[in-house]
């Protein structure tokens, strides 16, 4: 089968917006998480996260479009433009019922949902913008940037908790294998941070209130653990098949060439702790890509920071991987910046083709006392270390263990 | 101020469009690409503006900034 090749990427995510200023705080192992201060969130258990800022100006949407979409939308335009143009791809040139998008997304719009509802109490009917009903749910990102460029292809929106982004990508692949398209966009988005998605994040029990620590706060597989801190943002690629990109003598960044994924079916929230199915999507993935575990150079963490999801997780790599587990460079970026959710395995992606084509592996910040349950991985920590990555391995987990795997392979 | 000038109004704050933008003879939908979702938003902030009543079918985004304000005058008479 064909492999798909990621020719471009655009980023907007607390680090920073475009890939330029989004890597050098990401290799110089900069926390970019604060306290939220938008809004009061000072009674919320977890009042901290990474938030974007100077959306605006990186962007190029109208604000007559504006007042239409919420902010999960535009960080999906903004990102989608920066792809194609890191592609070189000039979309009116394309045969756009060709051209589609897959996008993951965990919550929706809920800035926009949560003010017209208040509206909707306060002012009735007549005070609910008749945009609403388009601007608040997980596919309107999709639906906007489908009609910002006139895309008429193949689409669809995941929503997968934080497996969103890495199972749209998946889904991508396999659609551009089975030559149903000839160029997708594929990513995710989210704006997690609103009162009340922050609300939902927090009744969820998963994230962590080190609230007066906010830089130091998210330490996965550290036995002081006590969840993860949400972020926003966007991370969109653009992926096409291998032949298509080398007639085109477009920059290849990197390869997909597995994918795997499977659920815990156990709880409602938790992972379970054995790791098997976790293990099972791995293999999954390892199998598709014809790569021996021995073979990969880097492993993407999920690194929720709960006991059950840490747990799992190390579990399964160790099963996985056996003897080669202790000597594979693995980290969670995101603890420099929070989870982005629906969008996470995206942005994971991205760093990883940013450490493939900088040789340096980012690190997995405050993880100092090591769960002696998570012992056994070559974990990479405080500060960026000079590694040759050409194979990585990404993983994504949601909620109640959905789990997605991905290999990533340098061009 | 004369009704038409205050419809002009109207849309051009709600729909966040320059004044230019909205041709006189031209439809909304011609002039400024008005959909069927920024026309009901369009109504409801004329009902209010004018303190009238608009049933749905009587303003739409195939009428002119004239017509649509002949619409309003004759409700205001």
């Amino acid at each position: 089968m064909e492999r798909v090749a990621i020719t471009g990427f655009g980023i907007v995510a607390p680090p920073g917006i475009d890939k330029k200023p989004f890597w050098a705080n990401v290799k110089a192992g900069r926390s970019s998480v604060r306290k939220i201060e938008r809004y009061d969130a000072s009674l919320y258990p977890c009042h901290i996260g990474g938030m974007v800022h100077d959306l605006d100006a990186y962007s190029h949407v109208s604000s007559r479009l504006l007042q239409k979409i919420d902010p999960f939308s535009h960080m999906a335009l903004i990102a989608s433009e920066m792809a194609l143009k890191d592609a070189g791809i000039d979309l009116t040139k394309e045969n756009l019922n060709r051209v589609g998008i897959f996008m993951g997304n965990a919550l929706g719009g809920w800035l926009y949902g949560e003010t017209e509802l208040r509206d909707l109490y306060i002012e009735g009917r007549e005070g609910v913008s008749p945009y609403m009903a388009s601007a608040w749910f997980p596919a309107a990102p999709q639906g906007q940037v489908s009609i910002y460029y006139g895309i008429k292809g193949y689409s669809k929106t995941v929503v997968s908790d934080r497996a969103s982004s890495l199972m749209a990508v998946g889904h991508a692949t396999k659609i551009l294998q089975k030559q149903k398209a000839d160029l997708l966009l594929a990513g995710g988005m989210e704006a997690p941070l609103s009162p009340y998605g922050l609300l939902c994040c927090n009744t969820n029990g998963e994230l962590s209130t080190k609230n007066e620590t906010p830089e130091e706060a998210y330490k996965p597989f550290d036995t002081r653990r006590d969840g993860f801190v949400p972020a926003e943002g966007a991370g969109i690629m653009i992926l096409e098949g291998e032949g298509r990109a080398q007639k085109r003598a477009a920059r290849v960044f990197a390869y997909i060439t597995g994918y795997g994924t499977t659920c815990d079916g156990v709880d409602r929230i938790k992972a379970n702790p054995d790791g098997k199915e976790a293990a099972r999507a791995i293999r999954m993935a390892l199998d598709q890509a014809g790569v021996s575990p021995k073979d990969i150079d880097y492993i993407s963490l999920d690194g929720v920071a709960t006991r059950e999801g840490d747990v799992g997780e190390v579990a399964a790599i160790k099963d996985v991987f056996g003897n080669a587990a202790p000597s594979i460079p693995a980290s969670a970026p995101k603890t420099m910046f929070g989870n982005l959710l629906g969008a996470s395995g995206a942005v994971d992606m991205i760093i990883a083709m940013l450490a493939m084509e900088h040789g340096l592996v980012p690190p997995t910040l405050n993880l100092n006392e090591l769960d002696p349950a998570c012992a056994g991985l070559d974990y990479v920590t405080g500060k960026a270390r000079p590694q040759d990555v050409k194979k990585a391995l990404i993983i994504s987990r949601g909620r109640g263990g959905i789990n997605a795997a991905l290999v990533m392979e340098k061009a | 101020m004369a009704t038409k000038e205050k419809v002009k109004e109207v849309i051009v704050h709600l729909l966040k469009v320059k004044p230019e933008e909205v041709k006189e003879g031209q439809s909304l939908e011609q002039s400024l690409g008005v959909d069927s979702t920024e026309m009901v938003e369009v109504c409801i902030a004329l009902q209010k503006e004018f303190g009238i009543q608009i049933a749905e079918k009587e303003v739409g985004k195939q009428h002119t900034i004239d017509e649509i304000a002949r619409v309003i005058d004759s409700k205001k008479a």
